[in-house]
């Protein structure tokens, strides 16, 4: 069967219709989607409408969590001033924008989704702001996955799509002090981590929507990149007074100020 | 040259405590730095007589460097200082009555003493902490995911990681390791990748004050990284190993 895994929609309604129909097309039997429903993008109710229209299982991104908590990030969210201003901004227009039941809505939204043995998640298993970057640590990658049971980890939020496969992971120990010193060796299987993209806001270079589909019988895994009308959102973030800067980047598929680049970093913030 | 005597759970157990202070006065080489990892009190009004013992070293006791516990944190909660708003963790754990033993028996004052008290301790390349370098209820024991203890260890920017939650004394060593990572990106597959671990040291530093009569703490020298478990034989039947 074949599942489709999308991420980091931002309130682009444009590109989340684009990227349904490809996944029509694709023929996806099964669709989930790692959050960020609303942030940066001009039409956040439209999107959260349409998610929850389809009943398509999500889980909680750190924007849809930070809607209904409100800004308490640790410093991973925010790499400058500027950038932290522009999305302070960004949050109080979402916030603005979008309904009570919409807010409840996201309130709802569960961290942590498994299927068979899939995780999904936004950031990662222990937070929704940490980033997974694909040249994190092996071994702290690899704990990633092992945490969630799983032996493939979705996740989003980088919004640049990968897939990372974990191979020969092992450990050699010691444990002395306890009423039995022992050596051993810990050995994990393959795990990979599949990382979704963005719908609405990518970051890979391109202008075009990126989403995944993983094939549950082969475990392949399909990167997809989808074509389509991002001048209308960018025209629409510039029409509803949202910063310029979300438009062009949305146009250049690329933001140099506000990426996440320091894989070392671990979120402080828990689940 | 420093050495360090590291010890927690003393649990409002007195007793207890001055036992371990009376075996640290007796060690050769001396002991020049004293860390106690969180959980000083309990639910009981000894509590308030410990944190006094402590804040108040006798001459020639080193000055304790004290970190939050377990049991600190519950207090914090309940007085709205907390990481989170409801004592649910401690209800869970001990009941209502407990949480308002807790409540009555920690004044004002010490709970102000509390509030100000770090999350850890950050030593040469040491964490020291009560529970892990995320929280001070997660335990941290040989029982726990070697994976999940490197992960501890290294978010800290530390090698070693002294911890008391689990009470017992141990010492995990990850000695080395590697695992092969293969990133396939939209426009490419890149060489495949080795991370090879350099080694980690998780320890845990033992209880002081939980079971009765009898005490457990660590003693370590970073210059030359030896690690050795202390057990203190207290009160009726004492005797030392």
């Amino acid at each position: 069967m074949k599942i489709a895994v999308m991420s980091c929609i931002h309130s682009n309604y444009e590109a989340l219709d684009a990227v349904l129909r490809d996944i029509d097309r694709a023929k996806a039997e099964k669709i989930f989607c790692l959050g960020d429903l609303v942030g940066y993008g001009p039409e956040p109710h439209a999107v959260v409408e349409m998610i929850r229209s389809l009943d398509i299982p999500t889980v909680q991104g750190c924007w849809d969590e930070d809607i209904v908590e409100g800004l308490n990030s640790c410093e991973c969210s925010y790499p400058s001033v500027l950038a932290e201003h522009r999305g302070r901004f960004a949050h109080e227009w979402t916030k603005e924008q979008i309904y009570p039941d919409t807010i409840e809505f996201l309130a709802e939204l569960p961290k942590t989704m498994m299927y068979e043995n899939l995780a999904f998640v936004h950031g990662s298993p222990h937070s929704q702001h940490e980033y997974l970057l694909p040249e994190l640590d092996g071994f702290i990658a690899l704990e990633r996955v092992l945490s969630t049971g799983a032996d493939t980890l979705f996740c989003g939020h980088t919004h640049v799509p990968y897939v990372r496969s974990l191979d020969a992971g092992q450990l050699n120990i010691r444990v002395t002090g306890t009423k039995e010193n022992q050596d051993s060796t810990f050995t994990a299987p393959l795990k990979r981590i599949v990382n979704a993209g963005s719908v609405g806001e990518p970051r890979h270079g391109r202008p075009n929507a990126t989403y995944v589909i993983y094939d549950t019988d082969t475990e392949e895994v399909t990167m997809r990149e989808v074509e389509y009308d991002y001048q209308k959102t960018c025209a629409a973030i510039i029409e509803k007074g949202l910063p310029k800067i979300f438009a062009w980047r949305l146009a250049k598929g690329m933001e140099y100020a506000e990426r996440a680049d320091d894989a070392s970093h671990l979120c402080e913030r828990g689940v | 040259m420093s050495n360090w005597a590291i010890l927690s759970g003393i649990e409002a157990n007195l007793e207890a405590y001055e036992a371990v202070l009376t075996d640290i006065k007796r060690q050769t080489p001396q002991v020049t730095d004293l860390y106690i990892l969180g959980d000083l009190i309990s639910a009981t009004k000894d509590s308030e007589k410990v944190i006094d013992r402590i804040c108040h070293p006798k001459l020639g006791e080193p000055i304790p460097q004290v970190c939050k516990g377990w049991w600190e944190e519950q207090c914090l909660i309940l007085h709205g200082f907390g990481e989170t708003d409801e004592p649910t963790e401690l209800i869970q754990k001990y009941g209502i009555a407990t949480a308002k033993e807790l409540w009555d028996n920690i004044p004002k004052s010490v709970v102000e003493w509390i509030y100000n008290l770090h999350f850890a301790f950050m030593e040469l390349d040491c964490l020291l902490v009560h529970g892990s370098s995320i929280s001070v209820s997660e335990e941290l024991s040989p029982q726990t995911s070697p994976l999940q203890l490197f992960d501890r260890v290294s978010r800290a920017g530390a090698n070693r990681l002294f911890c008391g939650r689990s009470g017992q004394t141990f010492r995990y060593h990850i000695k080395d390791g590697s695992v092969c990572s293969t990133v396939t990106s939209l426009d490419k597959t890149a060489p495949s990748q080795t991370f090879e671990t350099t080694e980690r040291v998780i320890i845990g530093v033992g209880n002081v004050g939980h079971i009765p009569h009898q005490a457990t703490y660590a003693l370590y020298s970073p210059n030359s990284d030896m690690l050795q478990f202390k057990t203190v034989r207290y009160g009726s039947g004492k005797g030392f190993q």
